[in-house]
């Protein structure tokens, strides 16, 4: 049974049921396995002479494929020389004008993956090639390029936009060289010439209209946006490459000439008295041969092609203008129709307000650029007689409808309703196109043609006021246009009240708290062109604006409170307070005079914590002080002395402090001269060195190693650091010039040794610098006229021991201390050879028995040395009694001990120099 | 007289023998001394060779001499104010005042005067005319250094205030001295400041040439006839010379720096207030406020001679002997007028108005009035057309028409001829 009941299975018919799945035959194959294909990415083929690129494939291979029917090989092709270039970039330039010629060529690609292939390429390309490299192939490129801007197809046309883009970035002087095909190119591309016969007799500017594709995947209005942001930028290139000066616009500086800052000689006289520095000067002048001539021979990097004036003549220009201003008008009549107008209050799509804007934009750009070349204002009536209706038709009566959207917006944002959410992106937009539209329409207007525009203006007038109140959240951009709109208004309008208002307006602005730096410097920018145009009116025709003056009055206190934490902008502080202070301008005077004080301050004042090119400014500007009380000229010294300043800044002040002075003989217009006691006591202090507080505290100092000791002399000697001493050094010098220029010599020594014996003699402790500066002064100041107080040579004596014996017991260990011992040593020794008595005094108080059994032969050393010393040798004579017995004395307290070296060369130098002498004392030999 | 003497005139400020003294350049023998007040500094001109001018040192007036008559006082122009700086046109027609910050502008011929110019904001310091005396350089104490077109200046339009040609803004402290090199219009301006700089200019281009640093403030500053150096007076009494043509030493040259003198002139003892460089370059003439002039040979840097003054030094100059200043008989070709005192146009009823022609340029109206070589174009293109539309008819008919107009002018001629040797040789009665 179970046999048959197996048979049956095998036998056994399969059931189909609907609905259940039909099982898998056992002899199915099968068939869910995958296939890949074999790539072979690599050539195996391997050509040492060329270097190729991942495949394989050398230049030529890649540059011949190019030619290839299929679009796929093109793609690869140009994928595959981006690979190879950005591998090997040499190639480059070996090939570049292969490359050129063949990716230029796709430019036209009927396959759009060729064309975004090629751009992409082009993109890479670009940043790699040099203008000189490119210029002899750029008429062919542009040749191509033109060429697709042109083309009947529409993806050709949109793609030949993004090729712009890229040239227009590298190379904009080479792309503005062809100007006059681009232009028309960009003509074409948004608009069509009506041929029809009826047109013909009609003038040329209404035969062209906006032509509308219904094909294109773009709408026109989003095709038009396109070309137009390509023109303005074209535009902007062109108005930047011909614009000599490229300042900010409307706010350039009155500058004579501003070629003459870029490239003239500036000649160190140290240098140049060193052989260092060699002066050519040039016929043109300057370290380079001028190339600002009219004349060229051809275009330094226009090709070889003839040469393309584009709209560099005004008739060029007036012929676009007239092709391209109806076209914009409609363009922009587009964006806004006129029977939305009424409703345009609610504010417009994104859209056609970038379509307003450019087209702004370029009016904006063409007017900058036919300012350039109009000198008789030509071309500004001219515009004025054409334009003036039409934009006053179109664009302001839309005008006040943008003054209206912002204020209802403004009121809706208190409502927070959702709907203005879109318009609160726009808002910036917004203003900077209200903005450009000011600028454009305000261009239009002049001075003998403001009674007919006063209504349009009045609006304008009125649109900037406002903006400008409350412009606390405008942007760099914005700003630079309202400044030159407002600067723009101001100029038209010699109307004193309206100016005022307009400057009140941007003195609230600048009132405000945290603008950003370019922001202010705008401002510092607007208003110092306005104080100078001021200046250049004659006496009887300046009116004194207050703001003005309040504004120019205040410069000197933001200086102050500004402190060292904005460099850049104390610069330009500094930079209008000199210029108005040189110009006597009475207010700033006297607020500069008020805030002196702090701006001097050596502690925190503007002219120690600003960097070294300010305080060069600062310290000029010390001449133009109208008076200079004691306290400020204490500060000026301690400034002077603290090392802030550096030294040459130093001996600038006290320069400028001399010119000041009575003594120069310089005719300073102010009546009151500084004062001479002033002038002496800020000479003394500076040559001092150390303010009073310093020395009293200097006096308690006892038994530190910065103080040096001895006993044979009751001055004590604080040993200053290097750094100080050296720059108290230089000061001393230029000290000690103006003292030496003063003409009653003696006088002026009268007074410095008064004011020594006052100050100084009392005091224990002092620096070695003070000490060695006094020194030298005294020796450059003495003459014969001169007498020399009996109170001032105990001091001098005790001093000048002090300092020998710290010279002498200098140790090699103290390098710092080392570089002194030439100054001082000079010093001493001159003053010990002009003024025998302080030899005298000096030798007199070498009382050799009170000295310790260390300093001893210090002391024979110093006499050594002083005998050996050539210019005093004759006052070692004289005092050779003096001399003799302080060695006998010497000897004795020696006796008991061993000879030592430096005895027995004392005893050699004085046999030699004085006993040696014939008319040295005979009895001498007696001694030993 | 072979060659022009040269000869140095100096003033200093205490004036107590003589105002002026003209000293012979290489003897140093005293030619002459004028008499009369104190010069201030840089108030020393002389007037197309006949007069010498001296600005007083703070007074309000200019003293004025005939060369020849040394110890007469000529006249003393007054002036509004205390007078800075005087300077005459090289071809004596004009003479220039710095009166506090305005510029002085009279005319020599008629003694008027013709422009007050204030575009300075301070004092004038110093005042000087190019060679051709078509242009004049004005440094003052607000910094500025103007450049003067005087043609553009003297145009009569009294609602045009006259600008200056260049405004040379780069000095930061007032000006000192300005020099004007050779050259007229094309000339190169030197001016040194308290700033510590000299800076070099161009007239022709208004562009900033060069700027050299120093250590000190420099008061005064010339250069040679070539200008080949520049001569800069510190007011540490350093002479510095800066060679304006200077190649890149050798490096062999460097082994004998003994050799080379250096560029620094030293002897003076306090600040140098002026400078002059004879024609030859050779010999410098320095005045300082330590009451001596020096004369430097040039080439070596050494003092040839030292004058001492009695006083400060307030100017000193090298200029060649006019005729008058050494032959006795020698007069002024012209009378010197009264100089007025005030501007002309603003009429004053107490003056008289003298007999007298006054030439002025006429208005220079911009862009309205077409040049004459478009007006000649123009005549051109109007005559060419005339011609074109005449054609050849009206040209025959012209030219017949001159032709007869000649044979009938022949014809009286012949008359005229034959009428006259008639009575010349009718014989007498």
């Amino acid at each position: 049974m179970t046999k048959k009941r197996k048979r049956q299975d095998d036998f056994q018919k399969v059931k189909l049921k609907v609905g259940k799945k039909k099982p898998r035959l056992e002899n199915a194959t099968v068939t869910n396995f995958k296939t890949k294909s074999i790539h072979l990415p690599e050539q195996l083929k391997e050509d040492g002479t060329l270097p190729t690129n991942n495949r394989k494939l050398n230049i030529k291979d890649l540059l011949s494929q190019m030619h290839h029917y299929n679009a796929g090989v093109k793609q690869s092709a140009l994928l595959g020389l981006k690979d190879l270039l950005s591998q090997y970039p040499f190639i480059i330039d070996a090939h570049l004008s292969n490359i050129l010629n063949e990716v230029a060529a796709v430019f036209t690609d009927k396959d759009a993956n060729v064309r975004l292939a090629a751009v992409q390429l082009l993109q890479f390309l670009a940043p790699k090639i040099r203008a000189e490299q490119i210029s002899p192939f750029f008429p062919l490129v542009s040749a191509h390029l033109s060429s697709a801007m042109t083309h009947i197809t529409e993806g050709i046309q949109e793609d030949s936009l993004k090729v712009l883009d890229i040239l227009l970035e590298q190379y904009p002087a080479l792309i503005t060289g062809r100007s006059s095909i681009l232009l028309k190119n960009f003509v074409e591309l948004i608009s069509h010439q009506q041929l029809s016969k009826g047109l013909v007799n009609r003038d040329r500017s209404q035969s062209w209209i906006l032509s509308v594709n219904p094909n294109r995947r773009l709408t026109s209005q989003q095709w038009r946006l396109k070309v137009l942001v390509r023109l303005s930028k074209f535009l902007q290139a062109l108005a930047d490459g011909s614009s000599r000066l490229r300042e900010s616009e409307g706010l350039q500086e009155q500058k004579e000439n501003p070629h003459a800052t870029s490239n003239f000689i500036f000649i160190n006289w140290k240098e140049h008295a060193n052989d260092q520095q060699h002066i050519q000067v040039y016929e043109n002048g300057g370290s380079q041969p001028n190339v600002s001539s009219q004349f060229r021979l051809r275009y330094l990097v226009g090709g070889l092609g003839a040469v393309d004036e584009g709209l560099s003549s005004p008739e060029n220009l007036k012929g676009f203008i007239e092709i391209i201003i109806p076209l914009l008008i409609e363009c922009w009549i587009e964006a806004v129709p006129p029977q939305l107008a009424a409703s345009v209050g609610n504010g417009i799509e994104r859209e056609p307000l970038q379509v307003m804007q450019q087209v702004l934009n370029i009016i904006s750009l063409l007017w900058k650029l036919s300012k350039q070349h109009d000198e008789t204002h030509k071309l500004e009536s001219w515009l004025r007689k054409n334009y003036l209706t039409d934009f006053k038709h179109h664009f302001m009566s839309h005008f006040p409808y943008a003054l209206k959207e912002i204020t209802k917006h403004r009121r809706k944002e208190t409502n927070k309703s959702m709907k203005n959410c879109t318009i609160l992106s726009n808002n910036v937009d917004h203003l900077l196109l209200n903005l450009t539209l000011s600028d454009i329409m305000v261009s239009l207007a002049n001075t003998s043609t403001l009674q007919k525009d006063s209504s349009w203006i009045e609006m304008i007038r009125k649109f900037v006021t406002e903006t400008l109140e409350d412009g606390s959240g405008l942007n760099n951009k914005q700003l630079n246009r309202l400044l030159g709109v407002s600067w723009r208004l101001m100029q038209i309008q010699p109307n004193r009240e309206a100016s005022e208002a307009l400057i009140k307006a941007v003195y609230t602005l600048y009132q405000q708290r945290g603008l950003l730096l370019p922001v202010r410097t705008l401002l510092l920018k607007f208003f110092s062109k306005i104080y100078q145009k001021e200046e250049l009116r004659p006496y009887r025709l300046r009116y004194r604006s207050k703001l003005l003056s309040r504004w120019l009055a205040g410069l000197p206190l933001q200086l102050a409170h500004l402190g060292s934490r904005n460099p850049e902008l104390s610069t330009q502080l500094i930079d209008i307070i000199h210029t108005a202070a040189a110009r006597a301008n009475k207010e700033l005077l006297k607020s500069l005079q008020a805030t002196s004080l702090r701006i001097y301050d050596p502690q925190e004042g503007a002219v120690v914590v600003l960097p070294a090119e300010s305080q060069h400014r600062l310290v000029q500007l010390v001449y133009f002080l109208p008076s200079l009380p004691a306290d400020l000229l204490s500060r000026l010294s301690r400034c002077c002395i603290m090392g802030r300043l550096s030294s040459n800044l130093a001996t600038m002040l006290i320069g400028i402090l001399y010119m000041r002075s009575s003594f120069s003989g310089w005719k300073y217009s102010v009546k009151d001269w500084l004062s001479e006691v002033d002038y002496f006591s800020f000479l003394f202090s500076t040559l001092t060195g150390f303010s009073k507080e310093e020395l009293t505290w200097l006096q308690s100092l006892r038994g530190v190693p910065h103080v040096v000791q001895t006993q044979l002399s009751p001055v004590l000697l604080y040993l200053t650091d290097l750094d100080q001493f050296l720059h108290h050094w230089d000061v001393t010098e230029a000290v000690c010039h103006s003292l030496l220029v003063i003409p009653a010599r003696s006088q002026s020594f009268d007074i410095l040794q008064s004011a020594i014996s006052k100050h100084l003699v009392a005091l224990t402790v002092i620096p070695d610098s003070t000490a060695g500066c006094i020194f030298g002064v005294i020796c450059k100041l003495l003459d014969h006229t001169c007498v020399v107080s009996e109170s001032l040579l105990p001091f001098l004596a005790s001093c000048c021991y002090t300092l020998l014996y710290f010279l002498l017991t200098l140790e090699k260990g103290e390098p710092e201390h080392l570089k002194k011992r030439d100054k001082l040593w000079g010093a001493c020794v001159s003053i010990l050879a002009l003024l025998p008595r302080v030899l005298r005094l000096m030798l007199q108080s070498l009382r050799v028995n009170r000295v310790g059994p260390d300093e001893l032969p210090v002391v024979g050393q110093l006499l050594r040395l002083l005998l050996q010393h050539a210019p005093l040798r004759t006052h070692m004579l004289t005092n050779a009694i003096l001399v003799q017995q302080i060695i006998k004395n010497i000897t004795t307290m020696k006796s008991g001990g061993v000879q030592e070296q430096w005895l027995t060369d004392l005893h050699y130098c004085f046999s030699v120099y004085i006993t040696g002498h014939p008319q040295g004392p005979a009895a001498l030999s007696t001694v030993y | 007289m072979a060659a022009p003497m040269e000869v140095a005139v100096c003033t200093d400020s205490t004036a107590q023998l003589w105002t002026c003294v003209v000293w012979e350049l290489h003897s140093g023998a005293n030619l002459l001394t004028y008499r009369g007040g104190q010069a201030g500094p840089r108030g020393l001109a002389l007037l197309n060779g006949e007069y010498l001018l001296a600005a007083q040192l703070g007074k309000n007036y200019i003293s004025v001499w005939e060369l020849q008559r040394k110890d007469q006082l000529q006249q003393k122009i007054m002036c509004p104010g205390p007078v800075t700086c005087v300077t005459t046109a090289p071809n004596g027609l004009y003479v220039l005042a710095g009166i506090a910050e305005n510029i002085y502008l009279w005319e020599v011929c008629t003694g008027n005067l013709l422009v007050i110019l204030s575009r300075h904001y301070q004092d004038v310091s110093c005042l000087k005319f190019t060679g051709d005396s078509s242009h004049f350089i004005s440094g003052s104490k607000d910094c500025l250094v103007l450049a003067w077109s005087l043609c553009s200046v003297l145009q009569v339009d009294p609602s045009r205030i006259p600008a200056p040609r260049h405004v040379w803004s780069h000095h930061t402290l007032p000006v000192t001295d300005v020099h004007c090199g050779f050259g007229g219009p094309l000339a190169r301006v030197a001016t040194s400041s308290l700033d510590q700089t000299v800076k070099l200019w161009e007239i022709s281009s208004g562009e900033l040439l060069l700027s050299v640093l120093f250590d000190v403030a420099v008061m005064a500053v010339t250069m040679d006839l070539a200008e080949h150096h520049m001569f800069c007076g510190g007011s540490d009494g350093s002479i510095f010379q800066v060679n304006l043509c200077a190649r890149p030493a050798q490096r062999e040259q460097s082994f004998q720096p003994e050799q080379e003198p250096g560029k620094v002139f030293r002897g003076h003892r306090n600040q140098v207030t002026c400078l002059s460089v004879s024609t030859d370059g050779s010999v410098l003439l320095s005045g300082s406020h330590d009451e001596t002039v020096r004369l430097w040979d040039v080439q070596s840097k050494q003092c040839v001679r030292t004058v001492t003054l009695k006083g400060p030094v307030t100017n000193a100059a090298i200029v060649l002997a006019p005729v008058s200043m050494l032959s006795s008989d020698a007069r002024p070709s012209l009378p010197l007028p009264r100089f007025n005192k005030h501007l002309l146009g603003a009429e004053h009823g107490d003056e008289p108005r003298r007999g007298g022609l006054t030439l002025r340029l006429g208005l220079h109206q911009q862009g309205s009035e077409p040049s004459y070589l478009g007006r000649l174009e123009q005549m051109q293109a109007v005559m060419c057309s005339t011609l074109e539309k005449g054609g050849q008819d009206q040209l025959r008919v012209r030219v017949s028409e001159l032709e007869d107009e000649v044979r009938n002018l022949r014809k009286i001629n012949r008359d005229l001829f034959d009428f006259s040797t008639h009575i010349i040789t009718r014989p007498g009665k």
